[in-house]
């Protein structure tokens, strides 16, 4: 019971937050200059025609008729169509294109971050002082101090241009284009958008091999970032939990050092990594836009600056609620699960 | 309690189980990936894919349909309807998939050939128009008279059913047809006369405009007679062009375009075609230069330097019909009103260094509103010459030795002005040397600058243009007619208020009468000799008066890979690319 009432009172507190942000969105877009029937038409419209399509846009409208029209669609997760970025499409089906092309790409780098850091963290702090701890820390101080758009470049001139071992852009080979849907017992059924999940629904092996190998580069790019600050955090959480008494009675009692590390200290130090985990996943989300620019993958985040650059407001503000949306989930899921694995956070 | 210990445990477990599954997979595909360098990226054509069919035909004329052809480029627009964009990025792709009446001649500076029409006559207010026989759009319908009419109804006509709606039609719409066509009759199944509100010499240019590509009726009215309905065609276009759209990936940002076996013209050579998007300059020249781009276009100077070094790649380029200047406000700033000050201001700036240094030399110094291609350019013009010592002069004698403005400008690149920050930099230093003081006034997206621009309240800005239809009233009345009739000017008028303005692009609101009645007279005007005449006596004028500050006009680059015939793709300076013509090896 404690347990949903505690997922409630987060659920509910979703709403003035997402209240809060498109307030926020709204405003700052109606201070920036820029008339939005002069983005829809172009810098070759006369005048006449601009000032026809205002009105029909409501533009004239006082702002507080417009802030009414605003909330009013965004609750029904309608932001209207884009003016200039995807003209004639709606926002909605813009982010449903783009949203999983981001979160394919910031999914694929956190597994590499838990998979390499986790481990790194706990051998660190395990070989404390050690060559190893040092080089481990030297190690994720450089994945933290990296930036993404050096080491992208770089992974790009080793890998791609030098060795040619990995495609240098995009998700898939340029000549592989996927079907819309896939079928499932007879069943026409949607597909994800995550072009390496999408190629195995669709039975199609070698362009899963093409979309795991374009993936590989940026995906370990954002991964090296994550790698580096998961295992600090390992590190700093196990060494931590190694000094508890509750370790040291475990060794007394004659238990090998490896099982008490694994069953006793590991699970204990995983707590405090998980929550970092999910933050730095929201982060991931937004962080994930120099990566794509980068590797010429046209996810969400490149979208949000396009949008910003072209005064494209319907996109930019339905793209950063989604942001904002995404990213309160993730760190209730995180609060959820933390809750879980110590109950006495609930209290 | 105990419960929740075991459903926590449980958890954990699974997890662990999780993380073995999931390093085993990674393991695969890593794995996978080293043994992965021989898909589709890998290889030197981009064409072994797996999913498209790589199908070796002919066409009627015998041309042999095979291999994929690979455009890169830097953005995706979603929509590619000619009628709903004015997006250079729309135009490459919806001129592989529509013709227009009238075709630029590939490759040329904008002379005329044959589109969808075999013949046209421009007499008085009236354009007839005699479409060739027999060619059919991609939904196999023939094109007639009707699918003319119904195109430009579409566009312009808010009475006509199938209307594309104000929201939706791009400012091409008033441009192209909308002032200058009061109505559209057919007079036969393959004849059509345009009913004009004046005579109007560039409206057989404007035909060859991307915006005036032929749709089909059938399609129009398929979709649904809402403006909704009507912007959908931008997803499902189809026309008679020489390649059918196939597919819009928006998720991998990508469409894919198959040859269209029924072409009437030229080619196609590939079986298809495939744009794709990389945002990145460096990257996608690496793209190009790998083999898996065949041609590629806005090019950074670094990322040329990257493909003309690379061996596997080169670099092509080709005069643009492009200007960049910088607009004195005459409306706003009183000094700006003597020709002197604006000569002053104008020898005062190093532009060959601009042009040389800061433009990496991929562009030539302007020195008239007419690029050198167009019809009326005065070649017997030269751009002002540097010197520092007779501006200052000059503007001793013009009285404003310590004027001082606000300067305008953009912040990203643009075709005529690679660098805009360093141009306005350029022309600060070198006027605060003589004296002049400058303030740069910069913006970060170009609509709010287009904004602030057309709404006069700048002193003096940095600007452009491409051209839509080389001819020369779209630089000369587009960028500096006043937009009211000579009548109400007085022979020494210097400038006009800006509320008086009847034309929004002309961001110097500027007079001269004597130009005003010249590109007037060059509208009406049908013989070519003469208005020729009209046009080199306006440019005399406009380089005398100094409205702008002349900048350059900028070179057309693109990057093409070895694999492609160069002698089958040229570099169009408007119209394009021809897709159609090119061949791989």
């Amino acid at each position: 019971m404690a347990s949903k009432r505690f997922i409630l009172k987060r659920l509910l507190l979703l709403v003035p937050v997402l209240f809060g942000v498109a307030t926020f969105v709204f405003v700052i877009l109606h201070l920036a200059s820029g008339d939005p029937a002069r983005v829809i038409l172009g810098q070759r419209a006369p005048q006449s025609q601009v000032v026809q399509l205002r009105q029909e846009l409501g533009l004239n409208d006082p702002l507080y008729v417009q802030y009414g029209r605003f909330l009013v669609d965004a609750v029904q997760f309608d932001f209207g169509q884009s003016y200039q970025i995807a003209q004639g499409d709606t926002v909605r089906s813009v982010l449903a294109d783009k949203i999983p092309v981001t979160l394919e790409l910031a999914l694929y780098g956190q597994v590499i971050g838990i998979l390499l850091g986790i481990p790194l963290g706990v051998i660190s702090a395990v070989k404390q002082d050690t060559l190893t701890d040092h080089v481990g820390r030297v190690g994720a101080l450089s994945g933290i101090s990296i930036p993404i758009y050096w080491s992208g470049p770089m992974l790009i001139l080793l890998f791609s241009t030098t060795l040619s071992i990995f495609p240098a852009s995009g998700r898939l080979g340029s000549t592989i284009f996927l079907d819309n849907s896939w079928q499932l017992f007879g069943m026409q059924l949607p597909l994800t958008g995550m072009v390496t999940i999408d190629t195995l629904l669709l039975g199609q092996f070698d362009a899963w091999v093409s979309a795991v190998t374009h993936l590989f580069l940026p995906a370990v790019t954002i991964g090296i970032y994550s790698m580096a600050l998961i295992s600090r955090m390992m590190r700093s959480s196990m060494l931590e939990v190694v000094r508890q008494d509750y370790m040291r009675t475990a060794r007394a009692k004659g238990q090998g050092s490896k099982i008490t590390v694994m069953k006793h200290g590991f699970r204990n130090a995983l707590i405090p990594v998980i929550t970092v985990i999910g933050i730095q996943f929201g982060g991931l989300l937004g962080g994930a836009v120099l990566t794509e620019t980068v590797f010429g993958i046209g996810g969400i985040g490149t979208m949000l600056v396009s949008a910003i650059n072209a005064n494209d407001y319907p996109l930019v503000q339905g793209t950063v609620l989604t942001f904002a949306l995404l990213f309160t989930l993730v760190n209730l899921v995180v609060d959820i699960t933390y809750s879980y694995l110590d109950p006495r956070i609930q209290q | 309690m105990s419960r929740d210990t075991v459903d926590r445990r449980t958890f954990l477990k699974s997890a662990g189980a999780a993380t073995v599954v999931a390093t085993s997979l990674a393991g695969c595909s890593s794995g996978d990936g080293d043994s992965g360098e021989d898909t589709t990226e890998a290889s030197g054509d981009g064409g072994d894919g797996t999913e498209t069919d790589e199908t070796t035909e002919q066409d009627d004329d015998g041309n042999d349909l095979s291999g994929t052809l690979v455009y890169s480029r830097g953005d995706h627009p979603t929509n590619y309807d000619p009628q709903q964009t004015t997006s250079g990025e729309v135009a490459k792709v919806t001129n592989q998939v529509f013709d227009t009446l009238i075709d630029f001649v590939p490759g040329s500076g904008g002379q005329l050939t044959d589109g969808l029409a075999t013949e046209w006559t421009l007499e008085e207010t009236t354009a007839t128009v005699t479409l060739k026989e027999g060619i059919t759009f991609h939904n196999g319908e023939e094109v007639t008279g009707e699918d003319v009419r119904a195109t430009v109804r579409r566009f312009i006509d808010e009475d006509y059913e199938y209307f594309l709606g104000n929201e939706n039609r791009s400012g091409y719409s008033s441009v192209t047809f909308g002032d200058w066509v009061e109505s559209i009759d057919v007079l036969s199944e393959y004849e059509v006369q345009f009913n004009l509100s004046q005579q109007y010499a560039p409206f057989v240019r404007n035909l060859a405009m991307f915006a005036a590509a032929v749709m089909s009726k059938a399609q129009i009215e398929s979709v649904g007679a809402t403006p909704d309905d009507q912007a959908t065609i931008g997803t499902e276009p189809q026309g008679t062009g020489p390649f059918t759209f196939e597919e819009l990936d928006n998720s991998n940002e990508r469409i894919l375009l198959s040859g269209y076996s029924d072409f009437w013209g030229e080619g196609p050579n590939v079986a298809q075609v495939i744009f794709k998007t990389i945002g990145a300059n460096q990257t996608r020249a690496q793209d190009l230069i790998n083999g898996d781009t065949h041609i590629t276009d806005n090019l950074d100077a670094q990322s040329i330097q990257q493909v003309d070094g690379s061996g596997s790649a080169s670099v092509v380029q080709k005069n643009g019909i492009n200007v960049g200047y910088m607009a004195f406000n005459h409306a706003r700033m009183e000094e700006f009103r003597d020709p002197r000050v604006k000569r002053a201001i104008t020898m005062a700036v190093n532009r060959s260094a601009i042009v040389d240094d800061i433009y990496q030399g991929f562009a030539t110094e302007a020195d008239q509103p007419l690029p050198p291609d167009v019809l009326g350019h005065n070649d017997d013009l030269e751009p002002y010459p540097h010197d520092p010592d007779q501006a200052q002069s000059l503007l001793e004698e013009a009285g404003a030795s310590d004027l001082s403005f606000e300067l305008a400008t953009f912040s990203n690149p643009r075709g005529y002005n690679p660098s805009p920050l360093q141009t306005a930099n350029q022309i600060k230093s070198d006027l605060e040397s003589i004296g002049v003081s400058v303030e740069i006034n910069q913006f970060s997206t170009f609509s709010s600058y287009i904004d602030y621009t057309y709404g006069g309240r700048h002193d003096a800005c940095l600007l452009g243009w491409y051209t839509d239809n080389a001819d020369p009233d779209n630089f000369l009345y587009v960028l500096l007619h006043p937009g009211v009739d000579a009548s109400e000017l007085s022979a020494d008028q210097q400038h006009i208020a800006w509320e008086d303005k009847g034309n929004a692009s002309n961001v110097a609101a500027w007079v001269n009468k004597d130009y005003v009645e010249l590109v007037d007279d060059g509208q009406t005007t049908y013989d070519e000799g003469s208005r020729r005449d009209i046009y080199l006596e306006a440019s005399q004028i406009a380089h005398d008066d100094a409205p702008w500050m002349f900048i350059d006009y900028a070179e057309l680059i693109r990057g093409i890979h070895q694999s492609v015939n160069a002698d089958t793709y040229t570099v169009s300076s408007v119209g394009g690319p021809y897709l159609e013509l090119v061949e791989l090896n």
